[in-house]
């Protein structure tokens, strides 16, 4: 517990490991996560705030929110919100499509499609 | 690393039926051996015969009755671990410092390292030390190709002890252990020759300079035509991958350093069973990431990852080195479940690459690598 604002440390889901980094503490390092996964739940609508240093909370723009406890149920639970999975083998294709992805950049013909799909998602999707 | 209350390490002795789990424990567990170690046993099934050839170690055995330790009796190990706890804490039983866990041939680790994990009061008195899987050298390959659980158990393996060596062929023998080898790279592979053969089998920890040697800063090659009958061994090495014929002693395995320094580089080799063509999908292959991790990138990474994909990674086990971190960190998964992540004194030299050995069911590599890579530079750049 911190000692200065009386906060949990955030459980023992092993994302919340601190590596013994100079200045590293478990209060920075959340809040960290949280606008590492906003950058990932903007592009869907969905927001993630840290909820006392012990849970997240999920929001959608349409009001709906729910109290998380670990990374590992934050994104399970934001698939839920939006009806579709969060693959991370499809988000961010769109990043190295400058130039044009040549052979060997080139993910199997399976995952080109789903990639092709994610991405629109991102562009069109609407959060439920 | 070590904790200044008392928790005590596990360790989880799996394997298919009559592969010789209890044999194994047997022939260790006695006399000084079995000194400070209560084990428990799992019976499946209306006969339980396995109580009967531990033999001394029976004082300090709790058997579990409900049959196989899968998902549905996690309660029953709970339950069984925490009596077993509270016994030594009344002084009921002796002041034992491990345990040693037998599982049915029939069980899957995930569920029981599940339990170990996840179950608040559990965690707080035990820690998986290490998975140790028996492999009956006569039979694998059978079970290979009929059991889904011979591969979960061999997948979650932090050392694959062969048994009944001594009837095996010795040609048979090394191509079991190659692809073992192959199958698991993670895994430390041991042929168990003899009874009175006794070693650190059981209670070696997982986590181990040992490790260290196998992942740290060395790239995988393949050994050259693992024939293991019964298996299909199809292998590829990419054309900057050396190998240098000379293998690790006693490891089955070929390991050479590569001259150029790529971001990803990989070495991987599939096992399949023929006849059953749902495994043919199953790969392992390692990771190597030259430059340091941004930690909380990693774990965005990975907990989507295991979020979506997790029922298809049977194990991830390596050393990340982490930005502005001098300790290289242990990461070790089963499925969706990973272990508290710890952190080593020191690398064993002076290469600080990260090292990832994935065993993925339908996973491919590229995709995992691409993946990661995406990431990486995603979160490279500034915010927009």
């Amino acid at each position: 517990m911190c000692g200065m604002c009386g906060l949990l440390g955030g459980g023992n889901h092993w994302s919340n490991t601190i590596p013994p980094v100079k200045g590293a503490n478990a209060r920075s390092q959340r809040l960290i996560h949280v606008a590492l996964a906003n950058r990932v739940l903007a592009s869907y609508r969905l927001r993630l705030d840290d909820f006392h240093g012990q849970s997240f909370v999920l929001s959608s723009p349409t009001g709906a929110s729910e109290l998380v406890g670990d990374f590992g149920q934050v994104w399970r639970v934001a698939e839920q919100m939006l009806g579709r999975p969060l693959d991370p083998l499809t988000l961010f294709y769109a990043d190295e499509a400058t130039p044009p992805p040549t052979p060997s950049s080139t993910p199997p013909s399976g995952d080109r499609a789903a990639a092709t799909t994610g991405h629109r998602f991102a562009d069109n999707q609407s959060a439920s | 690393m070590s904790p200044s209350y008392d928790i005590l390490p596990v360790t989880l002795v799996t394997g298919f039926l009559g592969s010789g789990k209890s044999t194994l424990l047997a022939d260790l567990l006695h006399g000084d051996a079995a000194k400070d170690t209560a084990v428990l046993i799992n019976e499946f099934g209306e006969v339980g015969l396995d109580h009967l050839l531990v033999g001394e170690v029976n004082a300090r055995t709790v058997l579990l009755d409900n049959g196989c330790v899968c998902c549905s009796i996690r309660g029953e190990l709970k339950e069984a671990l925490a009596t077993l706890f509270s016994q030594r804490a009344r002084g009921d039983l002796p002041p034992f410092s491990r345990v040693v866990l037998e599982t049915t041939g029939l069980a899957t680790p995930a569920p029981i390292i599940a339990t170990l994990l996840a179950d608040p009061v559990i965690r707080s008195h035990y820690a998986l030390n290490a998975t140790v899987t028996v492999v009956d050298a006569l039979n694998a390959a059978q079970q290979r190709a009929r059991h889904p659980e011979w591969l979960a158990q061999v997948s979650a393996a932090d050392r694959l002890v062969i048994s009944k060596s001594d009837l095996a062929d010795p040609a048979n023998l090394a191509a079991l252990a190659r692809a073992l080898a192959e199958l698991n790279p993670a895994a430390e592979v041991v042929i168990r020759a003899s009874a009175s053969e006794t070693g650190d089998i059981l209670f070696a920890p997982a986590i181990s300079t040992d490790l260290m040697r196998r992942l740290g800063s060395v790239q995988r090659a393949l050994p050259s035509g693992a024939a293991f009958p019964g298996f299909d061994s199809a292998t590829s090495v990419e054309p900057a991958t050396q190998c240098n014929g000379a293998g690790d002693e006693g490891s089955y395995r070929t390991w050479s350093r590569d001259p150029a320094s790529l971001a990803h580089r990989r070495a991987v080799s599939s096992l399949a069973a023929p006849d059953r063509p749902a495994s043919q999908d199953i790969v392992s292959f390692c990771m190597q990431i030259d430059e340091p991790i941004d930690w909380q990138v990693f774990t965005i990474w990975f907990t989507m990852l295991l979020n979506r994909h997790g029922d298809k990674i049977l194990r991830v086990k390596g050393l990340l080195s982490i930005a502005g971190c001098a300790q290289p960190a242990v990461l070790h998964a089963v499925q969706h479940l990973v272990h508290p992540v710890l952190h080593l004194d020191a690398w064993p030299d002076a290469q600080r690459t990260s090292t990832l050995v994935f065993i993925t069911e339908g996973l491919a590599r590229d995709s995992v690598e691409t993946s990661f890579a995406r990431f990486r530079q995603h979160f490279e750049e500034p915010d927009h």
